[in-house]
């Protein structure tokens, strides 16, 4: 029933669409891709907020702009791509993949890998049989005499 | 009179934190008992101090002496009185200030609470604290002093508290924040302390753990209380942005987390003691980090405060010399520290390994995403920008493993386990866990991508698995009720924190996977739908509050014809500075909220409106407070409140 | 050995991430670099501000040297910078006004004042200097967005071919002249 329900109200909210609705589109999936776009451009002259939320000139000319380019069919990679084209790397949240930034992914990774390995071979380590030979009883007894020394101290 | 004597004690304050910096320290090193017991005294007088000069901005706020500085550009007589004792923090000399109260604070409180300590430690302790002090004390006293007056010419009426702050937000968000930050510190304390003595061992850990998780308890809130204020503030429903300054309080959070766990592995099994020892020197390094990023200018943000680079300068010198001399102290001691101690891989020991390690990688996502762009400009590469799109990728990736091994965690034993016992519980908890959330998300929604699906298996699976861990171990004891009252305050805060971020993970998941909006416009009588309520807009009437004017748009929220709610969305502006705000209109429940926000004002009386369903939204706030609970509920431990006998610590080095 | 190598390394880091903090004060955060160095002005066609039936193209503007300017009235910093500009016209430097339009919005706005605006600004450019050959009027400011423009004011520096040089956010004055422009002019002379 509720499944009906929601479905049904998918149908209503599409159909209403038309009227009341401060953007127009032509399907669901080009007013997605609205919203994903205006989330992931950048505001180029404000203290750091998307062109979603922003009130300046610039954001709103921005904004309308992406409204149009997604009204003509763009992709988001498209409408994406014109505006680095415009304003640079700087207005997509989403940094471009370049030996300068490589380290955003390569680290994270190697920094896991480091902390498996550094275990693993720990355990390693750990289970290698030991043996006791008589220049261990002596470093032994050597280091206990040492340690009674600190304490005193 | 006030604002200079308020300055005046706050020199005070500064003699006895350079005394309780140089004493106790070298009382330590030479073993002079009687300077070292100065520390507790001194660190009590310098919070009196301190707590004296912050009461004398309060004054000054509260009487409206437009002839300090601060109070005229921060406040106004029109303020209602709990925001004028607000906007002594809502500015950066007052918001120091008040890092200063707190930091006295803790001071006073670890001064007071730590007479179990020996001597030598305990000095060490409140020595380095000392030190910390002394170094915001310089910065206030030289370069950020809330106190300076603006005469002979002052204004007759102040610049007024910025609107968006004038929020019951503003009045808890930051002091929890700076609980935080601070309290942070005094696990650093302990660790240099520990280096400087030598002595990296169980009891250190057990003495730090409280302390420890007190302080991130109150990070925890206060992150939370800040995403919310956020959502209900801003107008828009977001509830995070990583924005920078955001990202400086998570990265300490992040690193506070992975130190509670090691803390506890040192403490009841003397391993990763160097890893422990670090991460207490990073947690308050990243605290640090922090409050320099959001005040020196060097990123752009909303939240950031204005500054000029001599503060700038002077925050990154204490930032180097506190951090920098830690690490070093670190690099020279800590080959001397061993950690006995053997385990298998399949063991508790190694699950919390991993899960540190998760938690450092994911501090270091932050770190980087939010300071490659300077550094990325530094080097004359261009511009670039980091948000939203990498960190969500970055951390959908990360809470994989990370979520599976937080269901498996608990069910695991140290240094060893028989795979045959593990495997029911986690085999059950995971199909129990598939099949309610594939019930749930399938019965409830037309659409369920496989990332919506994930993310919210692995909260239910975090859940399940605690649960089947709880039972486990109340079952041991024969009849649960027993079973249940025998589980230690430990492992409550266990429970209580991972059912906590099982609740953030299916929150977050849920709203923004399933949040819908609509942005309209409407004349008055006009009805809009969205998913399986009616939001008929009623029109708009004019509102006056204490200091601000404006309209409501009036809206009544049906359901199936039934009225369910009647919301006023504003639009204020206040009477001084002539600032707009928006104050959404927020239906709260615990499966969903209804938000609305009025926009501008159209033709022909139409208005602009947002409106917003967002399901599950509450959730992420819930198990943030169940988070931080988890913090505060070792302070009722009676192993930490146990006051030792007197007789038997007196002179005891 | 190994041990204490390890140990060093998280201090080493930590000075590393200094040095570019400390590098980052000294930075202006807010200046961003565009997209469209290097690349030629966009296809335009817009009307001169002030002449009825005049209007400007891309082609038009190829063969000198010149800045391209973003100014408006309403823009107190653009102001202050005309007195300078108008010196670097004197000595031969050639600049054109692309004016950009803050507040008219086609969707809520009246038909716009075109008057008005003719009134405003030559009031200003005689009071404060007349740096401009000529002005393009930028009303929907849509070569303003295939520039990379998010304000006022704005400077770029356009070779004979088209060719975007530089894109200066905020005012030219002696400094900045001095530090970004004047390398780049001496480069073109010969």
């Amino acid at each position: 029933m509720r499944l009906f329900l929601l479905t049904l109200s998918l149908f209503i909210s599409l159909a209403a669409f038309a009227q009341q609705d401060r953007y127009q589109f032509d399907s669901n999936e080009q007013a997605i891709r609205f919203e994903e776009l205006t989330k992931e451009l950048r505001c180029p002259k404000c203290q750091n907020q998307n062109i979603a939320d922003s009130d300046a000139v610039v954001a709103k000319d921005l904004r309308d702009r992406v409204l149009a380019l997604v009204k003509d069919g763009k992709s988001k990679d498209e409408v994406i791509d014109y505006m680095i084209d415009r304003y640079g790397y700087f207005v997509h949240y989403d940094p471009p993949v370049t030996p300068a930034t490589l380290i955003l992914w390569v680290l994270p990774v190697l920094i896991v890998i480091i902390g498996f390995g550094f275990i693993v071979i720990r355990q390693r380590k750990a289970s290698v049989k030991q043996t006791w030979s008589d220049a261990d009883e002596v470093m032994l007894n050597k280091l206990i005499k040492q340690n009674k020394r600190q304490e005193q101290s | 009179m006030i604002p200079e004597l308020g300055y005046f004690s706050l020199t005070l304050a500064m003699v006895l934190s350079v005394l309780l910096c140089i004493f106790p320290l070298w009382g330590a090193h030479t073993g002079n008992l009687r300077l070292m017991r100065a520390a507790p005294s001194l660190a009590i007088g310098q919070f009196a101090f301190v707590a004296l000069s912050f009461a004398a901005l309060i004054y000054a706020s509260l009487t409206d002496d437009f002839t300090v500085s601060y109070v005229a550009y921060h406040s106004s007589s029109t303020l209602p009185w709990y925001y004028k004792i607000t906007s002594t923090w809502g500015g950066h000399e007052g918001a120091i200030l008040l890092w200063l109260l707190m930091q006295a604070g803790w001071t006073a409180v670890v001064a007071m609470r730590s007479k179990s300590l020996p001597w030598i430690l305990r000095a060490r302790v409140l020595g380095v604290l000392g030190f910390l002090g002394v170094g915001f004390m310089m910065y206030t006293l030289l370069l950020s002093s809330p106190f300076e007056r603006l005469l002979p010419y002052f204004p007759v009426e102040g610049r007024d508290l910025n609107p968006l702050l004038q929020d019951p937000g503003m009045i808890i968000h930051p002091p929890l924040l700076y609980m935080g930050y601070v309290g942070l510190s005094v696990a650093f304390s302990f660790a240099i302390a520990a280096l400087l003595t030598g002595k990296l061992d169980n009891t250190w850990a057990k003495w730090s753990r409280p302390w420890t998780m007190t302080a991130w308890g109150f990070l925890t809130l206060g992150i939370t209380i800040g995403s919310w204020w956020a959502y209900a503030e801003l107008g828009w429903g977001g509830w995070w942005f990583w924005d920078p300054v955001e990202n400086a309080s998570l990265m300490p959070w992040l690193v506070a987390t992975a130190l509670l766990h090691s803390l506890s592995v040192t403490e009841k099994r003397g391993v990763f003691k160097s890893w422990t020892v670090l991460l207490a020197i990073a947690a308050f390094s990243l605290s640090l980090l922090g409050t320099f990023i959001v005040r020196s200018g060097i990123i752009v943000s909303v939240h950031a405060f204005a500054t000029d680079p001599d503060r700038g300068l002077f925050i990154l010198a204490f930032l180097a010399i506190v951090v920098g001399g830690g690490l070093a102290l670190y690099g020279l001691r800590v080959s001397q520290v061993k950690s006995e101690g053997r385990y298998k891989f399949v063991s508790r020991e190694v699950a919390l390994w991993l899960n540190n390690i998760f938690l450092v990688v994911a501090t270091l996502i932050v770190l980087l995403g939010t300071l490659l762009p300077m550094v990325h400009k530094e080097m004359g590469l261009g511009s670039i920008s980091i948000g939203e799109p990498f960190f969500n990728k970055m951390f959908a990736i990360l809470l994989v493993p990370f979520a599976i091994l937080m269901g498996i965690g608990p069910f695991l034993r140290w240094k060893q386990n028989k795979w045959a016992f593990l495997q029911n519980k986690i085999f059950v908890g995971a199909l129990v866990s598939v099949v309610i959330t594939c019930a749930w998300l399938f019965s409830s929604y037309e659409v369920v991508t496989p990332l919506t699906l994930l993310a919210t298996t692995l909260g239910v699976w975090i859940f399940i698995a605690t649960f089947i861990d709880l039972y486990t171990k109340a079952a041991v004891h024969g009849s649960l009720k027993l079973g249940i009252k025998r589980l230690g305050l430990s492992y409550w805060a266990m429970v209580l924190g991972h059912v906590g971020l099982a609740f953030v993970i299916a929150g977050i998941t849920l709203t923004s996977a399933y949040s819908v909006e609509r942005d309209v416009s409407m004349k008055p009588g006009d009805s809009v739908q969205l998913n399986q309520y009616q939001y008929r807009f009623e029109g708009v009437k004019t509102i006056r509050g204490a200091n601000y004017s404006g309209h409501a748009g009036v809206v009544t929220v049906l359901k199936e014809d039934t009225t369910i709610a009647r919301l006023y969305a504003e639009k204020r502006r206040y009477d001084i500075g002539m600032q707009f705000m928006t104050e959404a209109a927020i239906d709260a429940g615990f499966t969903r909220d209804l938000y609305l926000a009025l926009g501008e004002q159209l033709s022909e009386g139409a208005w602009s409106l947002r409106i917003y369903h967002k399901p599950f939204v509450r959730w992420m706030w819930i198990g943030g407070v169940l988070i931080s609970l988890a913090g505060f509920v070792i302070l009722f431990d009676k192993r930490y409140r146990a006051s030792p006998r007197k007789d038997e610590l007196e002179g005891a080095l | 050995m190994n041990r204490k190598l390890m140990a060093i390394v998280p201090l080493l880091i930590f000075i590393f991430i200094c040095v570019f903090l400390y590098q980052g004060l000294f930075a202006n955060p807010r200046e961003i670099q565009t997209g469209r160095i290097g690349q030629t002005v966009p296809t335009f066609n817009l009307p001169d501000l002030m002449q009825d039936n005049k209007r400007w193209t891309d082609e038009q503007l190829k063969g000198d040297v010149y800045l391209l300017n973003v100014w408006g009235t309403w823009c107190p910093t653009c102001l202050a910078e005309l007195d300078y500009l108008t010196k670097l016209r004197e000595q031969g430097i050639k600049i054109i006004g692309l004016y950009y339009v803050q507040s008219y919005d086609a969707d809520f706005d009246g038909p716009f004042d075109m008057q008005a605006l003719r009134d405003d600004v030559s009031n200003m450019l005689a009071r404060a200097g007349d740096p401009y050959q000529f002005n393009i009027l930028d009303l929907e400011r849509s070569l303003a967005l295939d520039l990379g423009v998010s304000g006022a004011p704005e400077t770029f520096l356009v070779d004979k071919n088209g060719t975007i040089l530089l894109h200066h956010t905020g005012d030219i004055n002696p400094r900045v002249w001095r530090a970004k422009f004047a390398p780049l002019m001496q480069e073109l002379q010969p």
